[in-house]
């Protein structure tokens, strides 16, 4: 019996050590939750499809998190759903790809779209009833869901919606995505706000009258207002990163195999595909 | 022989190898508690010189504060404390306060009926399932709060119009005084049950039918010996069920709503389907923002009152026992 158990402890140690044992190269990565699922579809093609020898271990930590990763070294790379700030000094951001992020309401409102004024005024707290929301069939009072303070995705609402200006205290700040989306798709008075990843069993409105969808997501020219690029960001100029993390952000951003990648996991594709821009 | 052996040689030498090893790791352990504590308090302390007793008390938006102190921190300025808790501290002692409550009679019947009147093979398939329910991790009961309790509050028993009168200031959406109490009730109860029943069964035998002998009905036997002995257990139950209760984090986060608002019972029956967001919670919530050096003060100063209250719970239940041993054994 216990012959057998160290046995099968030794063996599973086995397995372990075998990844690390095979002359890989292994980049160390992490930040964006809101990049991840894509990240991680990107990672898993390139190492099955492009370059065996190349692993990825990636944290979704958070992106202010993994910028501050890059900037003490832990992190060789990290991902980040915002564009650079001044406290981001000594690291440089690169487009990755795009996401939308689409409001969405109850599939038993009638409402089909909604001006980013209105969406002000809703998680500012002025506009409390769906009867003042023209196109819904609803009178009744909104319950508008937003995410908490954690999110990348808080702070993209808040320049690009709110002005900057803090929600309103009847907005139910949950801690993520999944939960912004299970509490829209199970209230019929809700409102709420998440990337494009996230839309099955909610439906997303259109946004000054463009839908939220990833042939409209686009930053110039301007479709869909609320489109966004996720970010990777290195440290210093980006040169002094290990040139197999610089190959992989070239696969990534212009080859077509990516591209597909790419939207299949939810986000849009912006630069693959095309011939060398920017 | 070992008295004489002892008394003549001293202790062996294997005995005292053993009581060595196990003092020294009694001594790590206290030492990282202690380590534990100064930490958490040093780390607290800026907020709480800053703040003094206007800590715990009213004043402003908590939220608003919150995100005052966070932003002084990451733009390098002069930092900001101003925190006063009291919506978050309120939240806490109502949710606390109404689980332990309801839990402890509930508890209290289940455990007398489990104990004293069950068939057998009722109080044997019972207590096996009562142990289980005490160790079911909180997130599931998280899980089910948000998958079925939320939603079925906000949907059926809020109406329209209790929403609308406070449509603006807070949304009415089911995150609940009301579901937080319920879950947390349902969580700690086992746990109460558990320890009562161990409680009562240890009450001497023939104090209980000495009772039956003078002809005292079953009930009043049970009611005035039996729960009244097991007192000492009661406290203990009760002590440890608030104290999981006080520091429970990721479920209430989940459930309780998320902003730092204080429910008002003076609202009327709107008050129980108010949002508020207790102590633990809000530290959960705001994790993110430990690298803001006032945010970080902020954040364990919670802690530390949380550490506190626990501590202070503890001593409590310890007195309390001691005071009663006299009642019996437990």
């Amino acid at each position: 019996m216990r012959i057998k158990t160290l046995a099968i402890a030794a063996f599973a140690l086995a397995g372990l050590a075998v990844p690390a044992s095979a002359n890989a190269i292994t980049l160390i990565g992490s930040g964006s939750v809101a990049a991840q699922p894509v990240l991680q579809a990107l990672f898993a093609t390139y190492t099955k499809q492009v370059n065996p020898k190349v692993k990825f271990v990636y944290t979704a930590n958070g992106g202010n998190a993994g910028v501050k990763d890059v900037q003490n070294g832990t992190s060789q790379f990290a991902g980040n759903a915002r564009t650079p700030l001044p406290s981001d000094a000594g690291t440089t951001y690169i487009k990755m790809f795009m996401d939308g992020l689409c409001l969405d309401v109850n599939k038993k409102n009638a409402a089909s779209n909604i001006t980013i004024q209105q969406a002000h005024d809703i998680y500012r707290g002025l506009l409390t009833n769906w009867s003042q929301i023209p196109g819904s069939n609803l009178t009744t009072t909104i319950d508008p869901v937003g995410r908490d303070t954690n999110g990348g995705t808080y702070n993209f609402f808040l320049q690009a919606v709110l002005g900057n200006e803090p929600p309103a205290s009847n907005v139910n700040a949950l801690t993520a995505d999944g939960l912004v989306q299970n509490a829209v798709k199970q209230d019929p008075n809700a409102i709420g706000y998440v990337g494009l990843a996230w839309q099955r069993g909610v439906k997303p409105l259109k946004v000054n009258g463009v839908p939220c969808a990833p042939s409209k997501i686009s930053v110039e020219p301007l479709r869909y207002p609320l489109s966004r690029y996720l970010f990777i960001v290195l440290p210093g100029d980006g040169s002094q990163s290990p040139p197999a993390l610089l190959k992989f952000i070239d696969w990534m951003r212009r080859s077509p195999l990516a591209g597909e990648v790419i939207s299949k996991a939810g986000g849009v594709p912006a630069f693959n595909k095309k011939p060398k821009k920017r | 022989m070992n008295e004489e052996y002892q008394a003549e040689y001293g202790p062996k030498w294997s005995d005292q190898r053993v009581e060595r090893m196990l003092g020294a790791l009694v001594c790590a352990v206290v030492g990282l508690l202690l380590a534990m504590i100064v930490t958490v308090f040093v780390r607290a302390w800026p907020s709480f010189s800053h703040n003094g007793l206007a800590w715990f008390g009213p004043g402003g938006s908590v939220d608003d504060q919150l995100n005052a102190i966070f932003l002084s921190g990451q733009a390098g300025a002069e930092y900001i404390y101003t925190f006063h808790a009291w919506p978050l501290i309120w939240s806490t002692l109502l949710i606390t306060g109404g689980a332990v409550l309801i839990a402890l009679f509930s508890a209290l019947f289940v455990a007398v009926f489990v104990v004293e009147f069950a068939p057998e093979w009722m109080s044997n398939i019972l207590q096996p399932v009562v142990r289980f329910l005490a160790s079911v991790p909180s997130v599931i009961y998280g899980l089910l709060g948000v998958l079925v309790l939320v939603p079925f509050i906000g949907n059926h028993l809020v109406t329209e119009g209790q929403k609308a009168s406070v449509a603006g200031v807070i949304s009415l959406s089911g995150y609940s005084l009301l579901a937080a109490v319920l879950v947390l009730t349902t969580m700690i109860a086992p746990l109460m049950v558990s320890i009562f029943t161990d409680g009562l069964r240890s009450v001497k035998p023939g104090w209980l039918e000495g009772s039956l002998a003078l002809g005292v009905n079953r009930w009043r036997t049970t009611w005035k010996i039996g729960v009244r002995s097991a007192r000492p257990a009661i406290v203990a139950g009760t002590v440890l069920a608030t104290a999981r209760a006080i520091g429970e984090a990721v479920m209430l986060a989940m459930i309780s709503g998320s902003v730092g608002f204080a429910p008002n019972p003076a609202d009327g029956l709107i008050f129980i389907y108010e949002p508020s967001r207790p102590l633990a919670p809000t530290i959960v919530k705001n994790i993110d923002q430990l690298s803001s050096p006032p945010a970080n003060a902020t954040l364990f100063a919670i802690a530390a009152v949380l550490l506190f209250s626990a501590a202070l719970f503890s001593l409590t239940g310890y007195i309390a026992r001691r005071s009663m041993r006299k009642y019996g054994t437990a």
